[in-house]
Formats: C-alpha cells, sequence, structure tokens
C-alpha cells in the first residue's frame, strides 16, 4: 500500500484546519485503491541500439531462423541447451532470450506484445545520439529543442490542476521531454530534497517542523532568489516547485504489491519509483525512462545478456507490482520499450555486432493485445533487408506511440506530437476505442499560452 | 462530478495543504492554472544582472572566479582591463611557465599510487589482475588529482581545456578494460591541449584506453570493427551534423562545386567512409597477449601488419592505393580528416559553445576555423584558435548564456569559499568519506567525472544543464559545501572544508559584522559583484530581526528563539553562503 509520510500529512492537515476524516474517499492513506481514471505511458529507451535480433530471434518454425543462423554465430541464440531461447507462444515463430523469462512470461499471458520492424523510417541514420535525437524530438528537427512527449503532453487535455504530469527519470532530461515547464526529472524521489544544510536553519526549518516561531529555512528564502526572467530563473523555478510537489513523499515506505519483487540496480528501483507515483495518483500521465548497455561491437553475449536480465526483471516487477495491486493499475498503465536502432543483421569478428536499422519494439500492460507480434518482419534474405544488410523498417514507430496516444491517453494529435507525420492507422497493438487522428492549434488551445 | 473526480479533487487538495504546510511557495502542482506548460526555454533568456568584464571572463575561462584570480588577472601587465585580459590569455596559454606549487604540494600530500606509472607499469600492475579495487585505482586517483587541480592549479584555462578534451575524446572512466590505463589517456589529452590536433587525434587513437572504449583494438581485416572509425567521425573530426547517411558515396558534393572531390572534399561522410576509415585503421592494437602474440602483452601501442587490409580505399573522395606502407592507411584518414575544413568547423564550434555560450556568431565559428586550418601544422595550432576566441568580441560581450555545469559550480564554489578539499581514495571504516560522499552528490547531478557514459561527452548546452535533476542536486551539493567536514563529512572531529565563519571574522572586524557588511563580503567573494535580488535576500536571511547594519555576534552559535538575530548565527551564516551559491547569478556563466 502506498503512502505520503504521516508525519507530514499530519502537519499538512494541521496547519490547514483539516483533519484526516474531513478526507473521504482519499485513497493515499486509507481505503482500497482503484485504478487511476486516466492512463499512463511509460516510455522505456533501450540506449545504445538494441539488438532487436538477441532479444526476440526467430524459433524453431520461423523460416528465417536459417537464415538467422547463418549470420550469427558467436552470437546466435540456440533453440536448445545453454542460453536456449524461450518460446513466446506456441508456435514456434518467436523466442525470447535466455535471460528474459519475465517477459516470456508475460508475453504468454497476454500481457505483453512485440511490434516487428520496428523503426523510424527516415532519414536513416546510424548515428546513435542523432537517432535517439531524432526519434525524441519526433521528427521535427533537431533544433527544435521539444520532445514529442512535451508536445503530447502539452496537447493533451488534461485537467488545468495536475500534480506531476510527467517525469523523466535520471539527472538529465530525456530529449522527449526536453522544453516542458510541467515535467519534474529525478533520479532518486528519497534524494530529491535540499537537506545538506545546518539543523536550525534549513533541515530542522524546512523539513522537521520543530524550529522556534518564525525561523523560516534557508528553502524558504532561497525562491526568492529566482524570480526574474531569464531562462535559467524559469528553470530554478520549475526545480523549486518539483521539490515542493516531491517532498511530501515517502519514497522510503513504499511497500510494493505482493510478488513484486524489484532489485537493486538503477533501472529497477526507477520503476519502483515510478509504480509508487502512479498509486500515488499524481496524475502522471508520462514517465520516460532509460537503460543503456545496448551498444554491443565486442564480446556481446555477456553485456547483452545482462542488460536483457535488467530490462527483463525491472519490467516483471513493475508489471506486476501495478496489476497484483488491488487496484489493478496495470490497467491503465501502458509501456513502451524502444531503441534508436537495431544492429547490423550480420554478426562482426568480435561476437558483436554493429550498428543496424530495424529493430523491435516491446508494449507491455494490462491493456495491450499480448500475446501476440504486430507489424511484418520482412525477412533476412539479401533483397528483403535494407541496403543488403539490416532488418527493414516495416512499422514506423510514431504508429505505435500513436496508436498509445489515442487509444489510452485519449489524445488525438498525434500529427502535433510527431510533426510530418501522416497517415496514421491504428495497428491494435492497444484496447481502446479509436479518434480521428489530428494536429493540434498551439497558440490558441488552452493550457498552453 | 463522477465519485472519482471527487476523490481525485480531494486528494489534489491534500497534496495542496500538505506542499503549502511545508515550504513557503504554493506550487502544488506542476500544471495549474496560469502556468505556462511549455516550452520553457525557447530561444534562450540570459540573466539580467551582468557582472564586470573580468569577473565575466573569468568566470567563463576558468572553473570559477575567485578573489585569487581576480588578483591574479589584476596583477597582469596592461593599461585597461582589455590589455590584462590579452596578457592573461598569454600568460594562460603558457601553462608550464605558470608556477603551481601549492597545487602541486595538495597532489603529492595525497600520495597518489598510480598516476606517475607508465602505460606498462599501469598495464602489469592494475590491468592484469581481477581485484576490481586495484583495477580501478587509476581511474579513481585520476579523478581526485584532476579534482584538484580544477580547484587549486593556477593553470585554470589548461585544466578547463582539458576537460573539454575528456569530454570531446569522451571514454568511460570506470570501463572494466580502459580504467586501469585511464591515468594514460589523460596524459595525452593534456600533451595536446594546447597542442596540434592532428598530433592530438592519433595520440588518442593510440590510447590503449580509446582502444578497449571503441574496440579499435580488435578490428582486423578479417573482422573490421567499426565502432572507433563511425565515432572517428562523427564526434571526433566531422561531427553528425556533416554526416550524409547510409548513401552514394559519389552522391555527396563536393565543397567546391567545380572541383573534384579528389582534389577538395566531400562536404560531409557517409556509412561508406567509415567502412573505409574502418579497413584503413585495421591492425592498430594493442600488446594485449593476444595468443597470436603471446609475448607482446605490456598493453602499449602496435600495429600488425598481418592484420591490416591492404586493399585499395576511397575515404572521403581520395584514393588510397592499395599495399601503402605501415600506417599510412589510417594516417591518410586522419590527414584528410584533419584537414577537412568541415572538421574545423565541427571541433572549434564545440570550443566556442564551450568558451562562449550555446550559439556563438557563425563569423566567430568561421574566423576560428580558418585559423584552425591555416595553422593545420603548427604545434600551437590550439593555442593560436583558443587565443582568437577568447580575445573576440562574442566572448567578452557574452554572459549567462550558459549554465555551469555541475562539476563547474563544485570546483567553482570550493575556488570561491577558499576550501581546503583534497579528495584521495583513503578509506575510513565505517565511515562516508567525504572524497565519496562529494563524489556520489556530483552523480546525483549527473556530472561526476569521466562517468558518462557514451562517447560523446557530457552534454554542454544550457537546456541540459536546466533540468530540475541537475538544477536541485547542484543545490544539494553546493548546500552542502558550506557544513562538510575535511576526511569525513559527518564528524566534526575534523575542520571544515570551508569554514566561512572563521573565514568572516578574520575578514571583518566584530563591530563591523552586519549582515549588509558579510553579506557583501560573500557576494564579491562569490560572485565578483553585488547583484539584486539575491545580496538583499541574503541580507534579510542573515539579519533576521536584526538592522541590516546592526552588528551580530558571529563567535556564538547557541538557541535563542526569543531573538532570532542570536538564535545559531554561525549556522546562519553557513546558510547564508549556501544561498549565495545558490542563486542565479552562481549557476550562470
Amino acid at each position: 500500500m502506498t503512502r505520503i509520510d504521516r508525519r507530514d500529512f499530519l502537519k499538512a492537515c494541521g496547519t490547514c484546519g483539516l483533519v484526516a476524516g474531513a478526507l473521504p474517499g482519499t485513497r493515499l492513506v486509507f481505503g482500497a485503491p482503484n485504478a487511476n481514471d486516466h492512463d499512463t505511458l511509460v516510455v522505456v529507451f533501450l540506449r545504445g541500439g538494441m539488438d532487436g535480433l538477441s532479444l526476440i530471434s526467430p524459433g524453431a518454425s520461423n523460416s528465417e531462423r536459417f537464415r538467422y543462423e547463418q549470420a550469427r554465430n558467436a552470437t546466435r541464440i540456440p533453440l536448445t541447451g545453454e542460453g536456449a531461447g524461450l518460446p513466446l507462444g506456441g508456435d514456434g515463430q518467436w523466442q525470447a532470450h535466455s535471460r528474459a523469462p519475465e517477459l516470456q512470461a508475460l508475453y504468454n499471458q497476454n500481457r505483453l506484445a512485440v511490434v516487428l520492424g520496428a523503426g523510424m523510417p527516415a532519414p536513416v541514420t546510424r548515428s546513435h545520439f542523432d537517432a535517439q535525437i531524432n526519434m525524441e524530438v519526433g521528427l521535427a528537427g533537431q533544433g527544435s529543442g521539444i520532445g514529442w512527449i512535451t508536445r503530447a503532453l502539452a496537447s493533451g487535455a488534461l485537467p488545468p490542476n495536475v500534480m506531476i504530469p510527467a517525469v523523466s527519470v535520471g539527472s538529465l532530461t530525456a530529449t522527449s521531454l526536453l522544453g516542458s515547464a510541467e515535467a519534474i526529472t529525478l533520479s532518486d524521489g528519497g534524494d530529491f530534497r535540499i537537506d545538506t544544510g545546518n539543523w536550525p536553519w534549513n533541515v530542522s526549518p524546512d523539513y522537521a517542523g520543530d524550529a522556534p516561531a518564525g525561523v523560516h529555512g534557508m528553502l524558504s528564502m532561497l525562491p526568492q532568489l529566482w524570480t526574474g526572467g531569464s531562462s535559467l530563473e524559469a528553470a530554478g523555478r520549475q526545480t523549486l516547485e518539483a521539490l515542493q510537489v516531491i517532498r511530501g513523499i515517502d519514497f522510503e515506505g513504499y511497500v510494493p504489491a505482493p510478488g513484486a519483487s524489484y532489485d537493486d540496480d538503477g533501472f529497477a528501483q526507477q520503476l519502483r519509483m515510478l509504480a509508487q507515483l502512479i498509486k500515488l495518483d499524481v496524475g502522471l500521465r508520462y514517465a520516460a525512462i532509460d537503460l543503456g548497455g545496448w551498444d554491443t561491437h565486442n564480446g556481446q553475449n555477456y553485456m547483452f545478456g545482462e542488460a536483457v536480465s535488467r530490462l527483463s526483471r525491472g519490467l516483471g516487477a513493475f508489471h506486476a507490482d501495478l496489476a497484483n495491486d488491488t487496484g489493478n493499475y496495470a490497467q491503465r498503465v501502458s509501456t513502451v520499450a524502444m531503441s534508436e536502432f537495431g544492429r547490423r543483421v550480420q554478426e562482426n569478428d568480435d561476437q558483436g555486432t554493429d550498428h543496424g536499422y530495424g529493430n523491435v519494439m516491446l508494449a507491455l500492460g494490462g491493456s495491450v493485445n499480448g500475446g501476440r507480434t504486430f507489424g511484418e518482419f520482412a525477412g533476412l534474405a539479401g533483397d528483403q533487408m535494407f541496403e543488403g544488410a539490416d532488418v527493414m523498417v516495416t512499422t514506423d514507430y510514431r504508429r505505435v506511440l500513436s496508436e498509445a496516444l489515442i487509444r489510452r491517453l485519449r489524445n488525438a494529435n498525434v500529427y502535433y506530437a510527431f510533426p510530418g507525420y501522416a497517415n496514421y492507422s491504428p495497428l491494435g497493438i492497444f484496447q481502446g476505442s479509436d479518434l480521428a487522428p489530428t494536429g493540434f492549434d498551439a497558440v490558441f488551445a488552452n493550457g498552453f499560452d | 462530478m463522477t465519485a472519482a473526480s471527487v476523490s481525485l479533487a480531494s486528494r489534489r487538495r491534500l497534496f495542496t495543504a500538505l506542499s503549502a504546510a511545508v515550504g513557503n511557495a504554493p506550487a502544488a502542482a506542476m500544471r495549474r492554472a496560469g502556468r505556462p506548460a511549455a516550452p520553457a526555454a525557447v530561444p534562450y533568456v540570459p540573466l539580467a544582472s551582468t557582472p564586470p568584464a573580468p569577473v565575466r571572463w573569468l568566470q567563463k575561462a576558468t572553473f570559477g572566479y575567485s578573489p585569487q584570480a581576480k588578483a591574479a588577472f589584476d596583477a597582469r601587465p596592461g593599461a585597461g582591463d582589455d590589455a590584462r585580459w590579452q596578457n592573461w590569455v598569454d600568460w594562460q596559454l603558457s601553462p608550464a611557465a605558470i608556477a603551481d606549487a601549492a597545487c602541486d604540494a595538495r597532489i603529492a600530500s595525497g600520495s597518489f599510487l598510480t598516476l606517475d606509472k607508465s602505460l606498462a607499469q599501469l598495464w602489469a600492475d592494475h590491468h592484469e589482475t581481477g581485484d576490481y579495487a586495484v583495477r580501478m585505482l587509476p581511474a579513481a586517483e585520476a579523478e581526485c588529482a584532476t579534482t584538484i587541480r580544477a580547484i587549486y592549479s593556477e593553470r585554470q584555462l589548461f585544466e578547463v581545456t582539458v576537460d573539454f578534451w575528456h569530454d570531446h575524446f569522451s571514454v568511460f572512466g570506470w570501463d572494466y578494460d580502459g580504467g586501469p590505463l585511464f591515468p594514460d589517456l589523460d596524459r595525452r589529452l593534456r600533451a595536446n591541449a594546447f597542442g596540434n590536433f592532428r598530433q592530438m587525434l592519433e595520440q588518442v587513437c593510440q590510447s590503449t584506453t580509446m582502444m578497449y572504449s571503441l574496440d579499435l583494438y580488435a578490428s582486423t581485416r578479417a573482422g573490421p570493427n567499426e565502432n572507433y572509425a563511425r565515432e572517428l567521425l562523427e564526434l571526433h573530426t566531422l561531427g553528425a551534423e556533416h554526416y550524409f547517411g547510409p548513401t552514394d558515396p559519389l552522391g555527396v558534393p563536393c565543397i567546391d562545386a567545380d572541383i573534384h572531390c579528389e582534389d577538395s572534399f566531400p562536404q560531409g561522410y557517409v556509412d561508406n567512409d567509415v567502412y573505409e576509415a574502418a579497413a584503413a585503421l585495421t591492425g592498430w592494437t594493442i600488446k594485449d597477449g593476444n595468443w597470436q602474440f603471446p609475448a607482446d602483452n605490456d598493453g602499449g601501442f602496435v600495429y600488425r601488419s598481418e592484420w591490416h587490409d591492404r586493399r585499395n580505399k576511397i575515404f572521403l573522395g581520395r584514393y588510397l592505393p592499395p599495399d601503402q606502407p605501415e600506417m599510412r592507411d589510417g594516417r591518410d584518414v586522419f590527414d584528410r580528416l584533419c584537414a577537412h575544413p568541415n572538421t574545423a568547423r565541427h571541433v572549434v564550434g564545440k570550443l566556442c559553445r564551450r568558451f562562449v555560450g550555446d550559439n556563438p556568431p557563425a563569423s566567430l565559428i568561421e574566423s576560428a576555423a580558418a585559423l584552425f586550418t591555416a595553422q593545420i601544422g603548427a604545434p600551437d595550432q590550439l593555442a593560436q584558435v583558443l587565443r582568437a576566441i577568447l580575445l573576440s568580441d562574442a566572448f567578452k560581450n557574452t554572459w549567462a548564456a550558459k549554465v555551469k555545469r555541475p562539476f563547474n559550480s563544485f570546483a567553482g564554489a570550493l575556488r570561491a569559499l577558499g576550501g581546503d578539499f583534497t579528495p584521495t581514495t583513503r578509506d575510513y571504516p565505517n565511515q562516508w568519506p567525504t572524497a565519496d560522499e562529494l563524489a556520489a552528490r556530483l552523480q546525483q547531478a549527473g556530472h561526476r567525472l569521466f562517468y558518462w557514459p557514451a562517447p560523446n561527452g557530457y552534454p554542454d548546452r544550457a537546456a541540459a544543464w536546466s533540468s530540475t535533476g541537475a538544477i536541485a542536486m547542484s543545490w544539494k551539493l553546493l548546500t552542502r559545501l558550506t557544513t562538510i567536514r575535511q576526511e569525513v563529512g559527518y564528524s566534526d572531529t575534523y575542520p571544515y572544508v570551508a569554514d566561512v565563519v572563521a573565514q568572516t571574522n578574520a575578514a571583518i572586524a566584530a563591530g563591523g559584522r552586519s549582515a549588509s557588511a558579510v553579506v557583501g563580503y560573500w557576494c564579491d567573494r562569490i560572485l565578483g559583484f553585488r547583484p539584486e535580488p539575491v545580496r538583499g535576500k541574503a541580507v534579510d536571511f542573515l539579519r533576521q530581526n536584526a538592522g541590516a547594519d546592526d552588528a551580530l555576534d558571529l563567535e556564538r552559535n547557541d538557541w535563542h528563539a526569543d531573538d532570532l538575530k542570536r538564535h545559531y548565527t554561525q549556522d546562519r551564516l553557513r546558510s547564508t553562503v549556501a544561498l549565495i551559491l545558490c542563486s542565479p547569478d552562481f549557476l550562470a556563466r
């Protein structure tokens, strides 16, 4: 059960003339929770170019298995024996990496879907950094400095008051959320507080509340230094607000739902924080979170296995935490995992793979039509591949994200989130009804002034 | 209203109440009426307050302004600030001639074991062991020494420039294979930081740490590995802005429309150039005890013609014949890249972005890039380019176009505070060493030295460091600097890293220690001027119920709930200095 810090909670109520009994219905402290009344989209960016052909490799019945084995020797995911792939479904078409039993289970429970041949149709670039930026700004042009989630958020017809509409997990904001004045970037909720000064003028008045009457801590003075009109001061005010919003939450006291066991690595702990924020119903619509370690030019197997394990165990715990809660939050949380590109089909001579093109995307959640693949896999014969070398992009990554925006976030402005995108149609990855895709008039719309 | 929305509304009320109770600002939601949602920072609006010219210049060309830095500037000969600045730049561009005894002594006091070891020694002692702590000691010590130099070296422009090259040629310092050799890469960057770009490029390529970082050591004729070649073109030389994608190299237009590309240059590169560069550099490897050459095992660079792809190549429109002499293919690639005017633009553009601002004038980039190209073979090519940038009007007149990156604000704060901090790898059983704590706090802020995982280096744009995470965690770090103890941060058996109370009392006589005087003193030391509202608000905080000009008793630090001007006065002074460090005027550069 989630809770905020009880001491702060009681103090808040005392100061404001509220008592706990005057808050019927709040589930922060009492009562059985219910799923939020809005959806949350979590975008996991696998930075470094994840080798989709190792995460999801052709299975025993897949006609591409032969060509896959020809191209992959040292990095091959075998059908049997040590490191054998884990079959997805019963048709023998695709198998998950041996270190991804959680993903296999979610697939076989129809909670996880795999999108084949996913990627960015144009421009084709084998630069990590360009490809990431292009995808995350949504092809609007790298100079805009505005991410696609920023635009989705701004056009999303949210209520006028939302405590935390979006979170970028890390110290630096993901490009997909650049330019948003309402996103909070943080890597660790419990650390996200200025409590490193001395007791009488920082910790006590700002946090403990046992200071003499009239004392103002340095935190209460800090905002008065940041009142000007510069971009830096605007960023500082956003930071002050983020600190305010986060400070009342007891991150250490969070108890995940039964069956949700998060590892100690950063990715899992960050997912744990997101799960807590989702259950607190702070209004979270979007979260961007990274997992690196995928640039496997050399000695791929060990490094890739470790990364897959972090991904699989992290997402497994996250989904269990949301689904096993009595509120069944998984129903209204969708997670999409993507990478900037896949890797070359032909492995190199260093037991590694070089930069390629098409890839898989994963969609996870209670409202995902899981247990199946979406999109076409063009094949691994020479003329079926991009430049005869890479998996062809047959599914525009924007199509996948747009479907999540429309069917789950109820935001039809996908042509605004992804400028230049056209002819959207759903693949059917997500449950929900359709809306006619449209653009958005940023100048005259509410909430974007 | 549905039941759900009622319950939602009450939850929001709860959070509103909560935030209002524990802080002073009314904000309780990141989205609320009247609050702009996006975009926050386009276009970039600089800070209104501007410090005097020498302060601005020193803030941008060093790890941070300090009274000592100002005194060194004032000591330069010349009539007027501009003349002194020119002299300062020339003085700084000859770092070997700058006495640095105090910094050297501080590094010596750290008793570092690995920094002077040869590459072969590093290899034998630290790479060829399974003990992780021993493997990582060289990287850890390099972090300590680099931090000491950033704070204490008189060769500030050199240190700032070395920091730039560490980002330009970024490797993750704690790489399992590269970390044990990290001081060798650092030495190569230091040896060439003000030198010749072409020479630095090859020196870095041959460093064992870079060889591991981008897999060049394993690239052979039988199996070329394109990792290094791609980043060589994309990050180290031409830049991704000159990447034309996986297309026909013959389709890339020439820089000079009327000239064949072989006699000029294609405007940029394509994937084929990456593959050709990779082929050209096959056989450039290290003596790592490879099974074919087990006796060669000292970690040093070696060229193996057996592994080299000897066929002909076409790189950036230039034909490289087959069977060239040893290492000639690779050197042709480096030569071709370094002579390309778009390499000049890319590298010089990054230097301008670091020293001037995020959007330096195109005219400055063009003129400095022309100088870069004209001085292509000069041993002081990079010093000449830096000099042109630092003496430009754009450098002199631009202020607050950037945000100090966390390591910059950290080192700058300790410079301004006269801090006494010698990070070492010394262990304090069951205690949190100050060096570890501050490194961890830098990591929280997103900017621990040599900790960026990707080869593109830490971002160098204001927007990247304007995140709530970077700013909040910078505040948390800077606030800590006025309370943390040496050796072990939370142990009061050690002196303060920066004892601002003792310094204040030494600088200002008892009767003159008013809030106004004390804040003025610290604004001058930290900011080099006294901007509002920072000064006035800091005075209000420090004076409490005293008058701004009433003397405070800074000799005592006691509980006085009935008279706040006497309440924990020394602690209040520490928080006052922290406030100034947490101001926009300190974080701007």
